[in-house]
C-alpha cells in the first residue's frame, strides 16, 4: 500500500502542488511569527543584560498602588555605609529630554524614546563607558550617546541648548557615551547630566528613582541585600541581580509576548481556512478515484488499508508542506519586518532564531491540520463498496444531508447562545464578553459550515439570477455551482471566514470613527487637543497657559487613589479649564480650582451615597489620607473615563509623577486661528514632539489612525483570503478535471472556447459571492455584537460603512473571476476529441 | 417529390441527391513516437442530402476518424472534406465549433447529454449556445417523435439509457444540421432499445428529410441504413445499397473479418 500511496501521489503533482499551498502558507505564518518573536526576545535579553550590567543590587520605590514615591537622596549614603557594599549611587531618569543640534532644531525622534539620566560614576554600575571627551562631573555638563551624536552633528566642547521640564537650558558637551558593548539603544537618544543637575532638570530636587548598589568581592550577596533590607524605609525594596533582570526581562516579554499572539491568532485564522481547503481537495480526489480504490476492494483490500493509504498520504503531504513552510516562514520574517517598517514600527534587528520549538510547531500543526482536514474524506473512502468498480457514476451519489445539516443547525445555534450570553448575559468586564463573542463565532463558523450546503443551492440560483440572462455559458455555470451543494459551501467557507473577520473590523472601525465625530461634536469645546501619545513636557503648558492666545489649557494626568478599601483609577486636570473645553455631564455641582475638592462619577456617587457637599477621605500613593469635598458629579465616561476627577495643583506631593499624558486648549475670545497657528509654530519649535491640532484635525488624525489600525489588520487577513480565493481555483480546477467529458461535449455540440471560459469563471464568481456574502453577513453581526460589548466610553455608535462593503463585494467577484483563470484556461483549451473519448 | 419518391429514386440511381457532406483524399496519420499509424488513408465519400448511410467495418479500421474529420472535431492530415458546399480546411477554430453548433449534429455512444440540464434544456442546447431559438412549430414535432413530451422537465440521470439515446437524437434534430454523425449510438443499448432508437432514426429520414451518417459494426443496425460503406485498415473497401443483416453479415464474411 505504501508504494502504492507515493505513486498515487506522484500522479497527482499539481493537485498535490495546489493543496499543498494552503498549508504552506499556514505553517509559513506560523514559523515566521515564531521566528520573529524569538529574534526580538533574544535581542531585547542581551539588552537587558547590557542594562543591568554589574549592579549587584537597585534599591527602588514601591508602592501599593499608583505611582511610586521617589526615594530621598540620602538614602544612597545610608546604603552606602552597611558593611559589604562597595559602592552605592543615586540615579534619575526622565524621557522627554531634547538637545537642541547647532542649527536651532531640537533632536527629535519618531517611537524611540529620548532619556535624560544622572551620570553614574563607576565603571560597574553604569551601563556606559566613555568612548570620547570625558564623563559630566558638575554644572552644566553632559554627555551623549554616540549614535545620537553622530546623527546630529554634535561635537564635543560647543554649549547645546537642551529642553527640559525645567525649561530651555544652555549645556556644554563634554563626552561621547556608549551604551554596552555596541551602543544598542534601538533608536533612543541617551543623554547623562551630572546627578545634581539632572534632579534640578527633571524637578526631582533632594529625590532619587533608585540607588545602583556594588558589593565588596567576595560578600556574602544574601547577607549584605538582607542588611540593606533592615535599614530601607517602608516605601523603598532592595532588588537583587536576578530578580532585577527578571524583571526587566518580563517587562520587554509581556509586550513582545502580545505582540507575538496576535501575529500567531492570524496564523490561526489562516490555518483554520487551510482546513476546509484541504478537506476539499482530499475530498474531491478520492471522489476522482473511486473507481480506481472500488477496484483495489474488490480485488482484497480492506477498508482500512484504503483508509489507511489515504491518511498516509496525507501525512506525508503534511510533512512536505511543513517543511516548505518552515522555509516559508523564515522568508515571511522578512516579509513581516518589512511591512511593520511600511507601517511605521521599526523592529529592532535581531538574528534569525529558528528553535528546536519552531520546528516541532510548524510540523504538529502542518501534518496535524492536513491529516484532521483528510480525516472525513479518508473514512468515506475507506467506506466505497467493491460494487462501485463497476458503476459508471457521474455525479456523487446524493447521501442524506439530513444529520449533517441537523448537526450544523445545532452547533450554530450554540454558537449564536453563546454570542448572545456574552452580549445580554450577566458577565462583568469587557474581556470575558469579548472572549464569549469569539467562541460564539468560532461555533457559529463551524454550524455555518457544516450547514451552508443546505443554504448553497437557493443562495446560488439567487445570486446567479442576474447570470440566467446571459444565456447557456451563464445558466450552465450557476448549475454547475449549485450541483454539489457540499463541495461549494466548504469551499465558499474559507472565503466566509476570512471576510466575516475582514467586515467585523471594518464595522468596529466604522463605529469608532463615528463614535469620535460625534463625541467632538456634543462634549468637546476644546478648540485645540494634542496628538503625540509621548509625555507632555510641563513647561509647554506653563507657556501656553501664560499665552494671551487662548483662555483656558490643561494637561491631564492619571494615576492610583484608594477610597475606602478600594483602588480606583483617578484624572487630574485644570479642573476649571475642563468644565471649559469639556462637557463631562455634570449632574450636581460645579468645576472650581480647588485642590480639596473631588468629582464624582454619578454611578460610583450611587454606589457610595456620595452628594455634592459630602466629605470624603482619600488615600494617595504617598501615603497619606486627606479629607475631600465633594465638588461635582459627571456622569460622561467619554473624556473622563476614571470614576474620579481632582485638580492639578498639588499632584506631585500626593503622588510623585505629575507626567501630563494629553493636553487642551480653548482660544481666548476675538483671537484668530491665523495667530493661534502663530503660537503653535513658536511653540513646537521648541516642543516638536507634541503637536496640537484643531477639532477637525484632530477628528481626521484619529480616524487615519483608526484607519492604519484597519490596514494591518486586514493585511494579515488577506492572507486567509488570499488561501480562500487559491482553494476556489484548486476546486475549480478538480472540478473541470471532473467534468472533462462534459465539456468536451458541450465544445462538440457548439459551444465555443469563450463561452467555455466564461462558464467557469462565472462559477467561480457565483462561489465567491456566495462566501463572500455569507461572510460579510456574519461580520455584520459580529461587528454589531463587538460594537455592543465594548464599552460606551468607547464606542457608542454602531456605524456599517456599507460603501467600503460594497466595494469588498465587488473585489472578491473580481478575485473570484481571477482565480477561476487559470481552470478557465483549462476548459478552453480541452481538446474535444480526447475529452469525449475519455472514459 | 414525397420523401417516398427520393427513396425509390435513390433505389435506382444511388447519387443523384445534392451532397450534404463529403471526403476527398482524407489521409490521417498518427505518429505515437517511432510508429506511424495510417488511420485514414485516401478516403473520398460523398453523403447525400437526405440519406442515412451506416459507416461499418472491423475496429481500428478507422470509422470513427473518418467521422471525428469530417465532423470538424478534428483535422486531417491531407485532403479535404466539406460540410454542404464549405469546405472545412479553410475554417479556423471559432468557424469549426460555429459551423458543428449550426450544421452538425451529434450522437455518441455515451454521454450524450448534460446532466444540470433538463432534457428540453439539453435538446435546445445547440440553438441557446448560438444565442437563438429553435423554431417552435419544428421543435414541437422532433418533441413529439421522440415521445418525450412528459419527461421533458426530467434530468438524464431520471431517464433509462434508451430514452437518453433518444434525447440525443432530438437534440441532434432539433437544430435542423445539414447532417448528424451518430457514432455507435446503440453500441450500449439492449437490442430491442437499439432497436427503437434506429427506428426512429430512420423516421427523421424519411419523414424529416435528415441526412444521418452513423458508424456501427452491427449489421441490424446497419440494415436501417440507405447504404452502407465498408472501411478496412483506413480505406473504402466496399458499399452496398439497400443492405440487410443477411447481405450486410455476408459482405463483413467475404472481407474476412
Ligand atoms: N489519438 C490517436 N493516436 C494514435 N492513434 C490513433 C488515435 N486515434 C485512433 N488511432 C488509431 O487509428 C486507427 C483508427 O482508429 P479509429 O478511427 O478509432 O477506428 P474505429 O473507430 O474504426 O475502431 C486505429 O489503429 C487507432 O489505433
Ligand atoms: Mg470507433
Amino acid at each position: 500500500m505504501f508504494k502504492l500511496t507515493l505513486r498515487t501521489l506522484n500522479a497527482n503533482k499539481i493537485r498535490l502542488a495546489l493543496t499543498t499551498f494552503a498549508v504552506v502558507l499556514g505553517v509559513s505564518f506560523v514559523v515566521s511569527s515564531l521566528v520573529l518573536g524569538d529574534g526580538l526576545r533574544n535581542s531585547f535579553g542581551s539588552l537587558s543584560e547590557e542594562i543591568v550590567g554589574g549592579v549587584d543590587l537597585e534599591v527602588e520605590p514601591q508602592s501599593d498602588f499608583g505611582s511610586a514615591q521617589p526615594l530621598d537622596e540620602g538614602l544612597a549614603a545610608t546604603v552606602g555605609s552597611v558593611d559589604g557594599v562597595a559602592n552605592a549611587v543615586g540615579f534619575v531618569s526622565t524621557e522627554g529630554i531634547q538637545p537642541i543640534k547647532a542649527d536651532g532644531t531640537p533632536i527629535s525622534t519618531v517611537g524611540p524614546p529620548m532619556i535624560g539620566m544622572s551620570w553614574v560614576d563607576d565603571s560597574s554600575l553604569s551601563g556606559f563607558t566613555i568612548v570620547d571627551g570625558r564623563a559630566p562631573a558638575s554644572g552644566m555638563e553632559f554627555s551623549i550617546d554616540e549614535d545620537a551624536a553622530a546623527n546630529n552633528d554634535l561635537v564635543i566642547g560647543n554649549t547645546y541648548g537642551v529642553i527640559t521640564p525645567a525649561g530651555r537650558v544652555d549645556m556644554d558637551l563634554v563626552g561621547i557615551t556608549r551604551f554596552g558593548e555596541s551602543n544598542a539603544t534601538l533608536g533612543a537618544v541617551l543623554s547623562q547630566y551630572p546627578l545634581e543637575t539632572a534632579q534640578e532638570l527633571f524637578i526631582r530636587e533632594g529625590q532619587l528613582d533608585s540607588v545602583l548598589v556594588r558589593f565588596d568581592d567576595g560578600a556574602d550577596r544574601i547577607a549584605v541585600q538582607a542588611a540593606i533590607t533592615d535599614i530601607l524605609p517602608e516605601q523603598a525594596v532592595a532588588v537583587d541581580q536576578d530578580a532585577l533582570l527578571a524583571e526587566i526581562k518580563a517587562d520587554f516579554n509581556s509586550g513582545i509576548n502580545i505582540f507575538n499572539n496576535i501575529l500567531l491568532g492570524f496564523a490561526g485564522v489562516a490555518l483554520f481556512v487551510s482546513i476546509f481547503i484541504i478537506a476539499n481537495t482530499f475530498a474531491i480526489v478520492l471522489g476522482q478515484r473511486t473507481k480506481e480504490l472500488a477496484l483495489l476492494r474488490a480485488i482484497g483490500a480492506s477498508p482500512k488499508q484504503v483508509r489507511r493509504s489515504t491518511m498516509l498520504e496525507a501525512l506525508i503531504v503534511g510533512l512536505v508542506a511543513s517543511g516548505l513552510g518552515i522555509l516559508g516562514g523564515l522568508g515571511l520574517n522578512y516579509g513581516l519586518r518589512a511591512m511593520f517598517s511600511a507601517l511605521g514600527a521599526e523592529l529592532p534587528q535581531s538574528d534569525l532564531i529558528l528553535a528546536p520549538r519552531t520546528i516541532i510547531v510548524a510540523l504538529v500543526v502542518g501534518v496535524g491540520v492536513t491529516m484532521l482536514s483528510a480525516f472525513g474524506p479518508a473514512r468515506k473512502a475507506g467506506r466505497i463498496a467493491p460494487i462501485a468498480a463497476m458503476q459508471d457514476s457521474i455525479d456523487a451519489p446524493r447521501q442524506s444531508d439530513r444529520l449533517r445539516n441537523l448537526a450544523g443547525a445545532a452547533v450554530l445555534a450554540s454558537g449564536v447562545a453563546v454570542g448572545s450570553f456574552g452580549l445580554f448575559g450577566s458577565i462583568d468586564g469587557v474581556a470575558g464578553r469579548i472572549t464569549m463573542l469569539a467562541v460564539g463565532a468560532i461555533l457559529t463558523f463551524i454550524g455555518l459550515t457544516f450547514a451552508s450546503p443546505a443554504i448553497a443551492k437557493p443562495m446560488i440560483s439567487t445570486v446567479g439570477l442576474p447570470l440566467r440572462a446571459l444565456g447557456t455559458a451563464g445558466t450552465l455555470s450557476t448549475q454547475n455551482a449549485g450541483r454539489n451543494p457540499r463541495r461549494t459551501a466548504s469551499t465558499a467557507a474559507s472565503l466566509m471566514v476570512g471576510l466575516a473577520l475582514v467586515t467585523t473590523a471594518m464595522v468596529v472601525g466604522e463605529s469608532l470613527k463615528q463614535s469620535i465625530s460625534e463625541t467632538l461634536a456634543s462634549e468637546v469645546k476644546a478648540d485645540y487637543i494634542s496628538s503625540s501619545d509621548e509625555a507632555i513636557n510641563s513647561a509647554l503648558i506653563a507657556e501656553m497657559g501664560q499665552s494671551d492666545t487662548f483662555s483656558a489649557v490643561s494637561g491631564y494626568r492619571y494615576n492610583e487613589i484608594k477610597v475606602g478599601d478600594d483602588v480606583t483609577g483617578v484624572m487630574g486636570g485644570d479642573l476649571e479649564a475642563t468644565g471649559l473645553m469639556f462637557d463631562i455631564g455634570i449632574v450636581d455641582g460645579q468645576l472650581v480650582n480647588d485642590q480639596s475638592q473631588i468629582a464624582v462619577l454619578e454611578s460610583e456617587a450611587a454606589d457610595r451615597a456620595l452628594t455634592v457637599g459630602d466629605e470624603l477621605a482619600v488615600t494617595f500613593p504617598s501615603g497619606n489620607t486627606e479629607t475631600m469635598t465633594v465638588g461635582a458629579i459627571f456622569s460622561s465616561t467619554t473624556i473622563v473615563d476614571e470614576k474620579y476627577l481632582i485638580h492639578n495643583e498639588g499632584w506631585l506631593t500626593r503622588f510623585g509623577d505629575a507626567t501630563d499624558w494629553w493636553a487642551s486648549a480653548l482660544l481666548a475670545d476675538g483671537v484668530s486661528a491665523e495667530t493661534a497657528d502663530a503660537t503653535f509654530a513658536s511653540l513646537t519649535e521648541m516642543y516638536p514632539q507634541v503637536q496640537f491640532e484643531n477639532r477637525a484635525d484632530f477628528n481626521e488624525s484619529l480616524e487615519s489612525q483608526i484607519d492604519g489600525m484597519l490596514v494591518a489588520i486586514n493585511a494579515m487577513l488577506v492572507l486567509a483570503i488570499v488561501i480562500a480565493l487559491i482553494g476556489i481555483a484548486n476546486t475549480l480546477a478538480l472540478s473541470v478535471f471532473e467534468r472533462t467529458r462534459e465539456i468536451g461535449l458541450l465544445r462538440a455540440v457548439g459551444m465555443s472556447r469563450r463561452q467555455s471560459r466564461r462558464m467557469i469563471r462565472w462559477e467561480a464568481a457565483q462561489v465567491a459571492m456566495f462566501g463572500s456574502l455569507l461572510g460579510i453577513g456574519l461580520g455584520l453581526v459580529f461587528g454589531w455584537g463587538a460594537v455592543t460589548a465594548l464599552p460606551d466610553s468607547f464606542v457608542s455608535v454602531l456605524a456599517f460603512p456599507f460603501a467600503n462593503i460594497a466595494l469588498l463585494v465587488a473585489i472578491c467577484a473580481v478575485s473570484g473571476l481571477a482565480a477561476a483563470a487559470f481552470p478557465a484556461r483549462r476548459a478552453s483549451k480541452l481538446n474535444v476529441l480526447e475529452a469525449i473519448s475519455h472514459a | 417529390m414525397s420523401l417516398l419518391a427520393i427513396e425509390e429514386t435513390n433505389q435506382i440511381q444511388p447519387v443523384t441527391a445534392p451532397v450534404a457532406a463529403s471526403a476527398r483524399n482524407a489521409t490521417k496519420l498518427y505518429r505515437t513516437g517511432e510508429t506511424e499509424v495510417r488511420a485514414l488513408d485516401g478516403v473520398s465519400v460523398d453523403f447525400e442530402q437526405g440519406r442515412f448511410t451506416a459507416i461499418m467495418g472491423p475496429s481500428g479500421s478507422g470509422k470513427s476518424t473518418l467521422m471525428h474529420c469530417i465532423a470538424g472535431l478534428d483535422q486531417l492530415t491531407s485532403g479535404s472534406v466539406s460540410i454542404g458546399d464549405v469546405s472545412l480546411s479553410d475554417l479556423n477554430e471559432k468557424q469549426l465549433t460555429k459551423l458543428r453548433r449550426d450544421h452538425v449534429g451529434f450522437v455518441f455512444q455515451a454521454f450524450n447529454l448534460i446532466p444540470t440540464l433538463t432534457v428540453e434544456e439539453n435538446i435546445k442546447l445547440p440553438a441557446a449556445l448560438a444565442g437563438t431559438t429553435p423554431d417552435a412549430g419544428w421543435l414541437a414535432t422532433v418533441i413529439d417523435t421522440v415521445g418525450l413530451g412528459d419527461r421533458l422537465g426530467h434530468r438524464p440521470d431520471e431517464l433509462s439509457g434508451g430514452q437518453r439515446q433518444r434525447v440525443a437524437v432530438a437534440r441532434a434534430l432539433a437544430a435542423q444540421p445539414k447532417v448528424i454523425f451518430a457514432d455507435e449510438p446503440t453500441g450500449n443499448l439492449d437490442s430491442r432499445t437499439g432497436g427503437e432508437i434506429l427506428a426512429f432514426m430512420r423516421s427523421a429520414v424519411d419523414e424529416m428529410g435528415q441526412t444521418i451518417v452513423m458508424v456501427t459494426h452491427d449489421p441490424i443496425a446497419a440494415s436501417y441504413a440507405d447504404r452502407a460503406v465498408f472501411l478496412a485498415d483506413g480505406r473504402i473497401v466496399d458499399e452496398i445499397h439497400s443492405p440487410t443483416a443477411e447481405s450486410v453479415l455476408n459482405h463483413m464474411k467475404t472481407m474476412g473479418d
